[in-house]
């Protein structure tokens, strides 16, 4: 049984290794984490095999997937279709009234993923870095171009081939165009895109000047970010896991001076989940570790901040009390998100706008690769 | 006797076809994948029509042009640095000590995979890194935003400066492996006597004299890494520019792109590259053209000295440079792996922990298994099947008759030499992943066996490369002693040439281990990620987001490949000293002539 999944964070990979000797000893089903360093290499590699006619005895059993490459999968037949609702913990993330569990970034998953886990884009900064410099802490859309303006340099994001990248510029396109915000809940029309490009191609052309390296180079990967504040070269970033911010402290990565918080604007947030591919060979034993992933017991563990802190995809008034008891540990840690504070959620744009917000940004500012 | 000797033969024979094919196969079967696409025709997506439509729209691209001048820039100004600054070393130091305290100071450059090499550059020039933190004096400073130069600048001064100091480190230890070949041996020091005799300085001997006997004995591997500097893919990802990138970067995000129709523009760029690296190559001998010409008038010139001054000073700033950066990315690596809080400007962290090498360990103890089987399974057979090959070329020159022999060998050798330099000539992401297709075709499963082939394209031409220059330059009279005692070809073999040989032999498998120890594509690729190696896993880690477990992963990577170089410098002193082996000989063969 393999499980292909992105193994760039320590917190994921220990949470996944916890999973193998769970479902080892319980159902005896040996699960292997196949790091990926680019989840789109084992999409590639599934599609390879449908080419020559590899039909039932894939190299993937389930992967890790959401947004673009789901789109992909889904285009090229590659996932099996309705599968999860042969998972009875999937009736736990209440499908019926919740449609962000049968929906990826606007497209219908018609039962070939199961949801895993959520997220919302937060903004964390050092707190050392803003008083060293004279700085407030930019809560909205116009107030980090000002933070950019004052303090260069010490702000950037990837490139729109990166998730992270990409969520950033729709962040941006959102919120500077909130009164017309239905167009990103239709499929991309020219129409539409060129209605919102006005905006945000003003405040990205200010903007860029002002980035690390002047925006000349930006990074390749999400998790650089994380690096450069953690280094001191950056002061201020943003990231969809709320909580491997305080995990990231508390294992060195990032500093004490650490602050995490949400744009008072909104904030970007999505669902992510696990596809079954088309040509497992271990159908029935991929069925029953997503139900174990699905598990409050599991999910439970991914969300405490020590291990992970993902939040949980299952709706609370399908559990027990007792089940309930299992999510509600008490986390204060001075680096963590205030979850007391509401915030406002954007969700996530129809999925034709990802490659069209990409083209159109690599269009006016070069292709990066 | 004789039909031993046959035997023994054939098996060379079939060594030598074996290694022809195990090189070529892999690699024509991947080609026929990429050209194929290039040219518009790839099924799986639709795509029927030959045509020269992707080549098209490859040169449309605004910034084509600048990632080819980026490749062949970074690629060939890093190579010729890289010799100017190997050869300086060898002429300033070849006759003295320094040079083997110098092969110490390398090894961990050598022996470290390019992406590992790269990110420890970028530990120690970013802004926020050692160099910037030894030169901060205020306290509470925090680093420097503005742009930091040989990181990510658009010359790509970075992937340079990386190139050059992985590949100093390698022409030298070439050029090492050469002259210290008996024949070789004598021929320099007979050279360096005359030279020296007639007031010629030592440098200007080494130039004047040396490199034309040295020079044509390491061109092959010169070239290699000379394709292997424009068409490499970790080093630009982690310090080159991306406005644009080398063409190289943009074949495998075009590869990777989930978009699936780029495959087709991918395919051509990789048929690009392909051309990339064959102008680089005619500038480079373009370049020896030249240099030759102007070698022939200073031979007539009669200068004694040949720029000493400034080849003492450039080697002198060349081993400055280098144990500076051992030294600074040892203590950077060793500290960031154990590393608690590590604030700016502090030289030193807040305090220790062992949980990072907890999580790596516990997290690669498998990976480290696997490597190990891999590399030494990859290593071993390359190693048999090019001393066979190498013996069988010795035996074809004396089974033919004399007039025929040279044209076998000349056919043969220009044959190998080709084959040898397929699998470095063809970007690995453009064959590995045509190779996939067909692994997918046949024996799906067999997924140790795919992994096995990938890495023994890769592997082979390195051990070849490594061995056949002492192979080749093996004194040829102690066989001919050996055999007119009346040793059979595989006596001579086995007793006389491998014993002689052991130093180069264990140094090609030592470089075998470390080359397949590095593979990560073609891990990855051809094993869909079921087997993970130390690389395979050090890449993620690069990818993610912890320094110090990025530390611990560089760390291991550096470890594995060196233990197998120590060794390799270790053992064929205990095993083989000449004083030994005449003792043996003296005490386990009382009668020379008992052979068969």
């Amino acid at each position: 049984m393999r499980l292909h999944a992105w193994g760039g964070s320590a917190q994921v990979n220990s949470y996944l290794q916890w999973v193998a000797q769970q479902v080892e000893s319980k159902y005896g089903i040996r699960l292997q984490h196949v790091k990926l360093a680019d989840t789109s290499d084992a999409v590639s590699r599934v599609l390879a095999e449908k080419a020559a006619g590899n039909n039932s005895n894939g190299s993937v059993d389930l992967i890790w997937i959401n947004g673009e490459n789901f789109a992909a999968m889904k285009k090229h037949g590659l996932l099996v279709q309705n599968w999860v609702n042969d998972i009875d913990n999937f009736a736990l993330t209440n499908p019926e009234d919740n449609p962000a569990m049968i929906t990826d970034f606007g497209e219908p998953t018609e039962g070939m993923e199961a949801p895993w886990g959520k997220a919302s884009m937060v903004f964390y900064y050092r707190k050392t870095h803003l008083e060293k410099l004279n700085l407030t802490v930019p809560k909205n859309i116009h107030e980090l171009m000002q933070f950019a303006q004052q303090a260069p340099g010490r702000f950037t994001y990837p490139v729109p081939t990166d998730y992270l990248g990409i969520s950033f510029v729709k962040y941006v396109a959102i919120a500077l165009n909130q009164a017309q915000s239905e167009l990103f809940y239709a499929p991309v029309t020219p129409s539409a895109l060129s209605q919102i490009t006005p905006a945000l191609w003003q405040y990205l052309d200010q903007l860029h000047p002002n980035l690390w390296q002047k925006g000349e180079y930006f990074v390749r990967q999400a998790s650089k970010l994380q690096r450069m504040v953690g280094s001191g070269e950056l002061s201020l970033a943003f990231s969809f896991t709320a909580a491997e911010i305080p995990s990231a402290v508390e294992r060195f990565d990032l500093p004490l001076d650490i602050r995490t918080y949400s744009m008072s604007d909104g904030s970007l947030a999505n669902v992510h989940f696990i596809g079954l591919t088309f040509n497992s060979a271990n159908k029935a034993e991929a069925k029953a570790v997503v139900n174990f992933l699905l598990s409050p017991e599991a999910q439970a563990k991914k969300q405490r901040v020590q291990v992970w802190g993902d939040d949980t995809v299952l709706a609370m008034s399908k559990l027990s009390q007792a089940e309930q008891a299992l999510f509600s540990t008490t986390q204060s840690h001075p680096s963590a998100l205030d979850k007391t504070q509401s915030t406002l959620l954007f969700a996530e744009p129809h999925t034709s706008w990802t490659d069209a917000l990409r083209q159109a940004w690599e269009e006016r500012y070069g292709a990066r690769y | 006797m004789i039909g031993y000797s046959n035997y023994f033969y054939r098996v060379t024979i079939l060594a030598r076809w074996l290694l022809l094919i195990l090189l070529t196969v892999p690699v024509l079967a991947g080609v026929v994948g990429v050209v194929l696409p290039a040219f518009g025709y790839f099924p799986a997506i639709g795509a029927n029509a030959v045509s020269m439509d992707v080549f098209a729209r490859l040169f449309a691209l605004d910034d084509a042009a600048e990632m080819i001048a980026l490749s062949l820039t970074t690629g060939a100004a890093s190579t010729l640095i890289a010799c100017l600054c190997a050869f300086s070393l060898l002429a300033v130091f070849y006759r003295t000590r320094v040079l083997s305290w110098l092969q110490g100071l390398f090894s961990p450059f050598l022996v470290l995979p390019h992406a590992a090499a790269s990110i420890s550059l970028l530990f120690l020039l970013s802004p926020s890194g050692f160099f910037a933190r030894l030169f901060t004096f205020d306290s509470d400073a925090i680093p420097s935003s503005s742009q930091s130069y040989f990181l990510f600048d658009e010359l790509g001064l970075g992937i340079v400066l990386a190139l050059i100091v992985k590949e100093v480190p390698f022409i030298l230890l070439m050029a090492l492996s050469v002259m210290s070949q008996p024949l070789i041996k004598e021929k320099i020091n007979g050279y360096f006597n005359v030279g020296v005799s007639l007031g010629y300085s030592s440098i200007s001997v080494f130039f004047k004299l040396i490199l034309p006997v040295l020079y044509p004995q390491i061109r092959l591997p010169l070239l290699a890494v000379l394709v292997f500097a424009v068409s490499n893919v970790e080093i630009p990802l982690i310090l080159g520019p991306n406005n644009p990138s080398t063409l190289a970067v943009a074949v495998l995000h075009w590869f990777n792109h989930i978009d699936l129709s780029m495959r087709l523009m991918a395919s051509a760029a990789a048929v690009v590259q392909v051309g990339v690296a064959a102008v680089a190559i005619g500038l480079v001998i373009l370049i020896e053209n030249i240099l030759a010409w102007l070698g022939e008038r200073s031979w007539l010139s009669g200068k004694r000295t040949f720029g000493d001054d400034g080849l003492k000073l450039l080697s002198l700033f060349v081993v400055a440079g280098y144990a500076v950066l051992v030294a600074g990315t040892l203590f950077n690596l060793v500290l960031f792996s154990v590393a608690q809080h590590w604030p700016f400007p502090q030289v030193l962290p807040s305090g220790l922990t062992v949980l990072h090498w907890q999580s790596v360990l516990e997290a690669a103890l498998e990976p480290i298994i696997n490597t190990l089987i891999l590399g030494g399974m990859v290593s071993l057979t390359a190693l048999v099947l090019v001393l066979l090959a190498l013996e069988n070329e010795v035996l074809g020159s004396f089974n033919r008759a004399p007039d025929k022999a040279h044209s076998y060998q000349s056919n043969a050798g220009a044959l190998l030499n080709i084959a040898l330099f397929l699998p470095l000539l063809v970007p690995g992401v453009a064959f590995l992943y045509g190779l996939v297709w067909f692994q997918q075709i046949a024996l799906k499963n067999a997924v140790w066996f795919h992994v096995y082939i990938a890495h023994i394209v890769y592997v082979m031409p390195y051990v070849f490369l490594s061995l056949a220059i002492a192979y080749r330059k093996l004194d040829s009279r102690y066989a001919m002693v050996a055999q007119s005692l009346g040793k059979s070809p595989i006596r001579v073999f086995l007793s006389i040439k491998l014993p002689l040989l052991a130093g180069p032999i264990m140094v090609a498998f030592a470089l075998g281990l470390a080359i397949s120890f590095s593979q990560y594509l073609p891990t990855l690729l051809a094993t869909g990620g079921a087997i993970s190696t130390v690389t395979t896993e050090a890449v993620a880690a690069a990818s993610g987001s912890s320094m110090r477990l990025s530390a611990a992963y560089v760390i291991i990577q550096a470890v594995l490949p060196l233990v197998g170089f120590l060794l390799a410098w270790w053992l064929p002193g205990v095993l083989f000293t000449p004083r030994k082996v005449q003792i043996n000989n003296k005490t386990t063969s009382p009668q020379p002539f008992r052979g068969s």
